[in-house]
């Protein structure tokens, strides 16, 4: 029913928001343009991190260690082998996916919290390999000098290529999500043993969803990198892991922006709030229990519990997608 | 002189592995029982070391003021544990997984910043009294003499929550309540209350390793994220909800800590967490946990 | 559907209308960003630099602000003393509060990752506090100086100390114990080739790096005492520092080994009053005691006193106040706030400090301050120990050649 609706019916909402961005730069003073920027990086990585989430059903608290494998790839081959950014970026994605491949393979055979804990371990193993590895990473210091061309070089430019780029990137997750792939995983998460019953190599199949989110995840971490013009090794750290997961929440895990709209409210409020308190992780605390005990499924959650959205996808049918698997 | 060298290293990890043990065994025991991974565990330790550091000044200038300041920083730290446990924690027992990672971790950076708007960002240094100011001798090995205080507390708590969960009868409720909440309910036992006990017993472990931490350097903001990671480690390696494997896990942290620094020293954190996603990736449930049921 | 459409066209607009009402900024004020590592491993010296710099602009602003007409407005932000978060402060200031200048930061590797930003944006940027050589040495920018004596001329003078203890003592082995992270890095490195050079006869037995921020410095401490060497360099600064020497002292370790060449600055000196062992060689960067002579230090120190329940200030705050100081001359010679003529009158300036008159190499934008060395002890002058038989080693003696530093600029841009 929903797929005979018209093209705009269906996807009036991502393009709402794909013109608003287009049109921001020309409206806002260049402080915001820098905030927009990095609600796009952030965001694509928030998404990534939600195909593990909100679409399989399992809580990585480590996917900052594939953003910061990224971040490094394009850093090092941009500071120590002069590479053209662009070149660097499908690089990235392959040396983040080779990382999840490895790490990975023992993530998928776990579930609920022990999965939860072996991503943190392996994000924090990542972390102190590239904290203490000071010929090649530069260590505590982390990497300077990763300037984008001249042509990306000032903020507006390096916008709208960071909105290429995670427009691109979103609407291949989002048809991976709509694939038999996409719908293969949501089986999984809202019964793992029946699906298995069914002929699927579950296990095969979370190493791939886990190997697709660690790619995206180091794009956004490649974006990351000449955006600042630097890279440290607290990108990798359990802490930055710790962003898109409240991203997803905030935004709404069960839908495919929910995400980025969290990373929209998150960094926006960063930046806000930053502006005249020191105290950011206390507001961020506070406004973290606040989601999490009044706004359960995040913005798009209460939208759909007012009635403003019919169903949409994905949605779980009243089961904790997370849940399982403890106990 | 070769025996020397290596008892005192392998000392200064035994206290190293100690002070983790304190820390990370009430992080485990809630773990265990409640199933709450609590990542403002370290940041309710450094509470007790900042709360230690007040009562210390208030009381500098007798001889006494560490020794009564250490169970007054643990006590009262167990005080805020068990407020956050009823304002908070209890509405979390029905939540799902990320919920409560998420709300520790909020607790975490609120209490972080707590500490900064208390005790300002200066950093706060203990002054010893004079009994634990020089060294002690063993097989011909300087030790400082604070750190066998350290160890004997160390296994001091070891040995008491032992007895407490092996010989008394809330132990035994407790040790039920990790098998089966329902059991348990259904002999009309108030899990909520047991859980509540639970949460302030871990909370008033940390304030008390807190309390001991702030004789032995300087308390710094920040110092809660490097050790919450450490205690994770520990955890995951000995098995949550062991008590032995929690001291077996920060034995092993803290030696190996102390002799890799030695050969390569480069590599101590890398090897640690080596080590931790090893046991992880092997037994899932740690060294001397046992499985839960998947 | 009319009405969801509706809702989001509102929200949208309040958005932008809540952006662009919160930038509306009157031009007069002289914005100052002042990053530093509120949190993290800086905070020890972060908080006494930020006090430095609240009393230079309070005095400035007592007579109108710079040229008379400028007050200044502090802007300030915590750091965390980590890079990135470093880098991301530090645009908030030049973006959002459209600062002139940035003072920043205790650390080293932050310094060196906003070094680029600011040169980026045209805004001054001062070294305060942090002193890694590279920061001014390599991939030079004009818009950045530094007031605190760099980790090539700390190094000379901890060198030096050493090999006259070492000739006098005959000293051979020795193990070093450094911070792991750029500054820690720089300054041992460059300690172990000076060494080499004054004092052949000293071999280095074994490096040790504990993390930046270590609790737990036992396990060095007691191996460093197996390994029992003639004397242990340690280059450990802040928080760091006091662990270690706390930590290390009831082992009896400053007993058995002879500790030279560590920083003790005012704050050491302050904070472990009561403990720090007597006796030390050691080294320092700005020490209040060593300029008394200065009116400006003395007035310094008094107007401090007054403004801080009676605190001695430390180097840290030396060494914020010198660095408005600095800025202000520079505006007042450029006869304008404008960035970019600000950044060329100061090139090569010579400005009234506290600790004397002291010029901005113009090769490097480094001041060409002193260092100092001298062994910590009590004096009845003062509540804590300070650093006595002060020997100042002058920028001439302890500053890197500048043939040297084209030779390290060339060698980069290959």
């Amino acid at each position: 029913m929903e797929r005979k609706k018209s093209f705009i019916k269906r996807y009036w909402l991502p393009l709402v928001l794909f013109i608003i961005a287009l049109l921001l730069p020309a409206l806002i003073p260049s402080f915001w343009v820098h905030v927009f920027t990095e609600i796009l990086i952030l965001g694509l990585f928030a998404i990534a991190f939600n195909l593990i989430f909100g679409y399989m059903g399992q809580l990585s608290f480590g996917q900052a260690a594939y953003y910061g494998i990224g971040a490094y790839t394009t850093g090092l081959l941009m500071v120590k082998a002069n590479w053209p950014l662009i070149a660097t970026l499908p690089v990235s994605m392959i040396t983040a996916g080779i990382g999840a491949l490895i790490l990975g393979f023992f993530c998928v055979r776990l579930r609920g919290v022990y999965f939860s804990i072996l991503t943190i371990a392996f994000g924090q193993l990542v972390f102190f390999i590239i904290f203490q590895w000071y010929s090649f990473t530069g260590g505590d210091n982390g990497l300077q000098g990763i300037n984008p061309p001249d042509w990306l070089f000032s903020a507006v430019p390096y916008y709208y290529f960071t909105l290429i780029v995670v427009t691109i990137a979103s609407i291949i997750i989002y048809f991976i999500t709509e694939s038999p792939f996409g719908y293969t995983m949501r089986a999984i998460r809202d019964n793992t043993e029946r699906t298995e019953f069914i002929g699927i190599n579950v296990q095969r199949y979370m190493l791939i969803n886990f190997i697709i989110s660690g790619m995206f995840c180091g794009l956004a971490g490649a974006l990351w990198g000449p955006f600042n013009r630097s890279v440290a090794p607290d990108l990798c750290g359990w802490q930055h892991s710790g962003t898109p997961v409240f991203m997803a929440v905030m935004g709404g895990p069960h839908h495919f922006l929910g995400p980025m709209i969290g990373s929209v409210i998150f960094t926006f409020l960063n930046a806000f709030v930053t502006g005249f308190t020191e105290y950011w992780p206390l507001v961020s605390g506070i406004v973290i229990i606040f989601v999490v005990m009044l706004m359960p499924g995040g913005v798009f959650g209460v939208i759909k519990e007012k009635g403003y959205f019919k169903a949409k996808e994905p949605v779980s049918n009243g089961t904790n997608p997370v849940d399982k698997g403890r106990d | 002189m070769e025996f020397t060298f290596f008892f005192s290293q392998f000392m200064s990890g035994l206290t190293y592995g100690m002070m983790l043990f304190l820390v990370a065994s009430g992080f485990s025991l809630i773990f265990g029982v409640m199933n709450i991974l609590n990542f403002a565990h370290a940041t309710l330790w450094l509470i007790g070391a900042y709360l230690c550091f007040t009562f210390w000044s208030l009381m500098q200038s007798y001889d006494i003021a560490l020794w009564l300041s250490i169970p007054l920083a643990a006590v009262t730290t167990g005080a805020i544990g068990w407020i956050c446990e009823v304002v908070l924690i209890k509405r979390l027992y029905k939540r799902e997984l990320h919920e409560q990672l998420l709300i520790t971790y909020a607790m975490a950076l609120i209490f972080g910043d707590l500490i900064k708007i208390t005790w300002g960002p200066t950093d706060k240094l203990i002054v010893r009294p004079p009994i634990i100011q020089k060294p002690v001798h063993l097989f011909g090995a300087p030790i400082d003499s604070y750190f066998i205080f350290v160890i004997f507390i160390g296994f001091a708590v070891a040995v008491g929550l032992w007895w407490f969960l092996k010989f008394t009868k809330y132990g035994h409720i407790v040790k039920a309540a990790v098998f089966s909440r329902e059991m348990v309910n259904a002999l009309g036992i108030p899990i909520p209350r047991i859980y509540t006990w639970v949460f302030t017993l871990g909370i008033f472990i940390a304030g008390l390793a807190g309390g001991i931490q702030s004789a032995i350097g300087s308390i710094t903001l920040g110092m809660d994220m490097s050790t919450i990671i450490q205690a994770f480690c520990v955890v995951v390696i000995g098995g949550f909800g062991s008590l032995t494997g929690t001291l077996v896990g920060s034995l092993i942290v803290g030696e190996v800590f102390s002799f890799a620094i030695l050969y390569w020293p480069d590599g101590a954190m890398v090897l640690i967490f080596a080590i931790t996603a090893a046991i992880l990736v092997i037994r899932p449930w740690g060294l001397f946990g046992t499985p839960l049921r998947a | 559907m009319k009405s969801k459409f509706l809702g989001i066209v509102v929200a949208v607009a309040l958005l932008l209308g809540f952006i662009i009402s919160g930038n509306v900024a009157a031009a007069e004020p002289y914005h100052l960003g002042v990053a530093l590592g509120f949190t993290g491993t800086g905070t020890l010296y972060s908080k006494d630099q930020l006090e430095g710099i609240q009393l230079a602009v309070e005095e400035i602003n007592a007579k109108g602000g710079f040229l008379g007409k400028h007050p200044i407005k502090i802007f300030q932000q915590d750091t965390q003393t980590k890079p990135d978060v470093g880098v991301r402060t530090v645009k908030d200031l030049i973006l959002r509060d459209k600062v002139r200048a940035v003072i920043n930061d205790y650390s080293s590797a932050v310094a060196v990752a906003v070094k680029p930003i600011c040169r980026e944006y045209k805004v001054l940027h001062i070294a305060a506090i942090s002193n890694s050589e590279n920061i001014t040495k390599v991939n030079y920018s004009p818009y950045t100086f530094q007031v605190v004596p760099n980790t090539y001329m700390q190094a000379k003078a901890a060198s030096y100390a050493v090999a006259q203890m070492a000739q006098k003592k005959g000293w051979k082995e020795y193990v070093t114990l450094a911070s792991d992270y750029e500054w820690g890095r720089a300054t041992q490195e460059e300690v172990v080739a000076d060494l080499k050079r004054v004092a052949p006869f000293l071999k280095v037995k074994k490096e040790l790096w504990p993390k930046l921020g270590e609790t737990q410095f036992t396990s060095f401490i007691t191996s460093m005492m197996g390994m029992k060497p003639d004397f242990v360099y340690a280059c450990l600064a802040s928080k760091d520092n006091v662990t270690f020497t706390e930590q290390a002292k009831p082992y009896g370790f400053f007993d058995k080994i002879p500790y030279v060449g560590s920083m003790q600055s005012v704050t050491e000196l302050i904070t472990e009053a009561k403990t720090l062992p007597r006796g030390l060689v050691a080294i320092s960067r700005a020490p209040f005691f060593a300029h008394m002579d200065v009116p400006m230090m003395a007035s310094f120190v008094k107007n401090y006193r007054a403004k801080f329940n009676g605190k001695y200030p430390s180097d840290w705050a030396v060494m914020g106040y010198d660095a408005v100081y600095a800025l202000k001359q520079g505006v007042e010679k450029a006869g304008t706030i404008d960035t970019d003529k600000v950044k060329d009158v100061m090139k090569g300036l010579t400005v009234d400090l506290t600790r004397g008159k002291l010029q901005f190499r113009p090769i490097d934008n480094q001041l060409r301050c002193s260092s100092y060395v001298g062994v910590v002890g009590d004096d009845p002058k003062y509540p804590f120990p300070i650093l006595k038989d002060l020997i100042e080693i002058k920028a001439s003696d302890c500053e890197r050649p500048e043939a040297e530093i084209i030779e390290a600029r060339k060698a980069e841009k290959k």
